[in-house]
């Protein structure tokens, strides 16, 4: 009850992000009960039916992953001062967010199964003049447990992920990166140069943040799967970089507190697994595959080629994010550049993920449709739904972790007013931001996916 | 409308402040600040001082009456050029060092600078200057994050004095600090305005700190009242009534 007392005094773009959940979830759940009726109208072929239910994993990981960005940007359910003064704290608070989220999608599973039972002619009447009525197996009785097992499926999945994500973490709960950076720090406290050496030592240590609100909304980092490519759906890595860290005001003894535009992890190993992505799929594709719209034909080499270069992509997304800030604000910087790289290297986990997922989509998509032929109608109503899911989550997901950034640093945002900072600079900055993100991401999409679709034989 | 008085470099008249959940801020202030005078603004928490410095900042409208800046009237100007004043004129430090997390301590000390326009090679010389007074010199290519609150108070100082504003607004620039350093960082500050001939509007609730000030001005539910001590709590009186109604 709770959840949706907070939920529905929540403004116009809150709410319209939560139907953004709500329609993904449809979606997936739409093609999840597409597969049982496939599977329905060919008992006699189990195989294709399950290479079909394989399919969905992937919009079904776009879903999750975009379910658990918005709940990560939603003000209702973020820890604030006035709910932990009634004790409800971050604990009670991501149960309200994981209930939010599952209602999203459980609305959007429901508007599936009824635009589902609608399509077969269960409710009122064939629509269409039966055109659907082969894909669906409009003629034989639904199995209820097995629709309903399937629709719960992209709720369950969702909640869990969000509370997962925005579990209540102490400050010193970082992961990777940062917990490095403190036993190499605890290492070198011997070394006794605590001086103004720092410029270009790694960050080190933790803050130790002092209102907890503030320190579990930043510090609850990426957990996100990042195994979220468009044709395989490799099951979640949970490769969350921490940088972040709350404002810290006391140093945790021991340990520096910890730098904003620390280096996220993950960049060599993105690399690699990139690399070896791209020659799987050069090998698998050395004669020349023709695709074919029947995905369950895909040669398995193709497929796990694609499937590595696109987590490789994901993976080096935050790291290739720090060095484009770093680039920009490399020589002698004016106020502008020094404010657009920093900003870019302190959010590079935030906003490197999700652009680096959005790159691994728009260079399968723009391999499917330039190098094989596959775009638009001839992979199937069903087929081009899928793509249109995972090409949207993949996209509204980017946009929502501006939107994430932008809620976290509006604080720095008011603080560069008050100096008297021009809108026009600030905006300057964003533009300058974005420019440099797309002159760098878009020419490695479009690099990546003609290297995947290469044929060196041919 | 009259014009303000030549000496004074900041003038009000009949400020009426109401903020938009119809709370009075402000009821009728009117005050004048010197070219070079430091003016402390004291009074309660919740008396209007930080109401009185954002309105004479040019950060909020007031709902009635006039701000003058040298001749130019800051309550009919629009926020641009309200924007420009604060950028060009004024300073501004508030309880909370309010420093970008994302650059070191010389660079936010030289960001106002670099935002006007001036080279890095100068602002920076500039700001590390500024920083060495204020004893802060020896972590300028520190993250604020690594410094401690009166440190970060300092650099916030040093930001706010490095491109010699006309008018430096000072809210409540040690509430957050112990006292020992609360002392100091105020000497600091005073010092600097009176060596560079600053004008400073500070605003506290602290009495030893308006005692640093050339002038106090008290303000009491955003009134100004000639003495803003309250009077004492009657004795036992209260308690008697209440044990009285049990």
């Amino acid at each position: 009850m709770l959840a949706l007392r907070l939920g529905r005094r929540s403004g116009t773009a809150v709410q319209l992000r939560r139907l953004m959940v709500a329609a993904a979830s449809g979606g997936t759940g739409f093609l999840l009960l597409s597969s049982l009726g496939h599977a329905l109208a060919h008992p006699e072929a189990p195989g294709a039916a399950t290479v079909r239910l394989a399919w969905c994993a992937a919009p079904l990981a776009a879903t999750v992953y975009f379910a658990v960005a918005v709940a990560r940007t939603d003000p209702g359910t973020r820890p604030r001062p006035g709910l932990s003064a009634i004790g409800l704290g971050p604990g009670r608070l991501m149960a309200v967010s994981a209930v939010t989220t599952a209602l999203s999608c459980l609305l959007g599973s429901l508007l599936a199964l009824l635009f589902f039972l609608h399509l077969r002619g269960d409710l009122t009447g064939m629509p269409f003049d039966g055109g659907a009525a082969a894909l669906l197996a409009a003629g034989r009785p639904l199995p209820l447990p097995a629709a309903l097992t399937l629709l719960t499926l992209v709720p369950l999945i969702a909640s869990a992920a969000t509370a997962l994500a925005l579990r209540p973490r102490e400050a010193g709960g970082l992961r990777g990166a940062a917990r490095r950076h403190i036993a190499d720090a605890r290492r070198r406290e011997h070394d006794a140069d605590t001086g103004a050496g720092g410029r270009t030592a790694p960050a080190t240590g933790v803050g130790t943040g002092v209102d907890t609100d503030v320190v579990t909304d930043v510090v609850t980092d990426v957990v996100t799967d990042t195994g979220l490519d468009a044709d395989t759906a490799t099951a979640g890595t949970t490769t969350g970089t921490a940088t972040a860290t709350a404002p810290a005001t006391a140093p945790v003894a021991g340990a520096a507190p910890a730098r904003l535009t620390a280096v996220p992890d993950g960049l060599p190993w993105g690399v690699a697994v990139l690399v070896t992505g791209l020659g799987v799929a050069g090998y698998a594709n050395r004669a020349g595959v023709a695709l074919t719209p029947d995905l369950s034909l895909v040669p398995a080499g193709l497929l796990a080629g694609w499937a590595l270069a696109a987590l490789g992509l994901a993976l080096i997304g935050p790291g290739l994010t720090h060095l484009c800030g770093r680039a920009l604000q490399a020589v002698r910087p004016g106020a502008v550049r020094l404010l657009a790289g920093r900003v870019l290297m302190a959010e590079a986990s935030r906003i490197g993920r999700p652009l680096g997922v959005v790159a691994a989509v728009a260079a399968l998509a723009y391999a499917l449709v330039l190098r094989y032929d596959l775009g638009g109608p001839v992979l199937g109503p069903l087929g081009v739904l899928g793509a249109v899911l995972v090409a949207g989550c993949a996209a509204a997901t980017l946009v929502t972790a501006g939107i994430e950034v932008r809620q976290l640093r509006a604080d720095t945002m008011l603080a560069l007013l008050r100096v008297g900072a021009p809108a026009t600079t600030l905006r300057a900055c964003a533009a300058l931001r974005a420019g440099v993100l797309l002159a760098v991401f878009g020419p490695l999409t479009v690099t990546v996916a003609e290297l995947a679709s290469l044929t060196p034989g041919g | 409308m009259e014009a303000p008085p030549d000496n004074d470099v900041l003038w009000a008249r009949a400020l009426h402040f109401t903020h938009r959940d119809r709370t009075p801020g402000l009821n009728g202030v009117s005050l004048g600040v010197g070219d070079g005078e430091i003016l402390a603004v004291g009074g309660p928490r919740g008396s209007g001082k930080t109401t009185l410095l954002r309105c004479l900042s040019g950060t909020l409208t007031p709902t009635k009456g006039e701000v003058w800046f040298n001749n130019t009237p800051v309550h009919t100007l629009g926020p641009l050029g309200r924007e420009r004043l604060r950028r060009e004129r004024f300073a501004w430090v508030g309880p909370e060092p309010g420093l970008v997390a994302e650059l070191n301590v010389w660079e936010n000390a030289a960001l106002p600078l670099m935002l006007r326009g001036m080279g890095r090679r100068r602002a920076k010389e500039r700001a590390v200057d500024w920083l060495e007074r204020l004893d802060v010199g020896s972590v300028a290519r520190r993250n604020p994050l690594e410094l401690d609150q009166a440190q970060r108070q300092r650099v916030a100082i040093a930001r706010a004095l490095a491109p010699s504003p006309t008018v430096l607004f000072a809210d409540e620039p040690t509430a957050p600090l112990h006292r020992a350093d609360r002392v100091h960082v105020l000497r600091t500050l005073m010092a600097a305005a009176r060596s560079h001939d600053i004008t400073v509007v500070l605003a506290t609730g602290d009495l030893e700190a308006a005692a640093l000030a050339d002038r106090v001005v008290h303000l009491l539910d955003g009134r100004r009242v000639s003495n803003a001590q309250l009077p004492p709590a009657a004795g036992t009186e209260g308690r008697a009534a209440c044990s009285l109604s049990v």
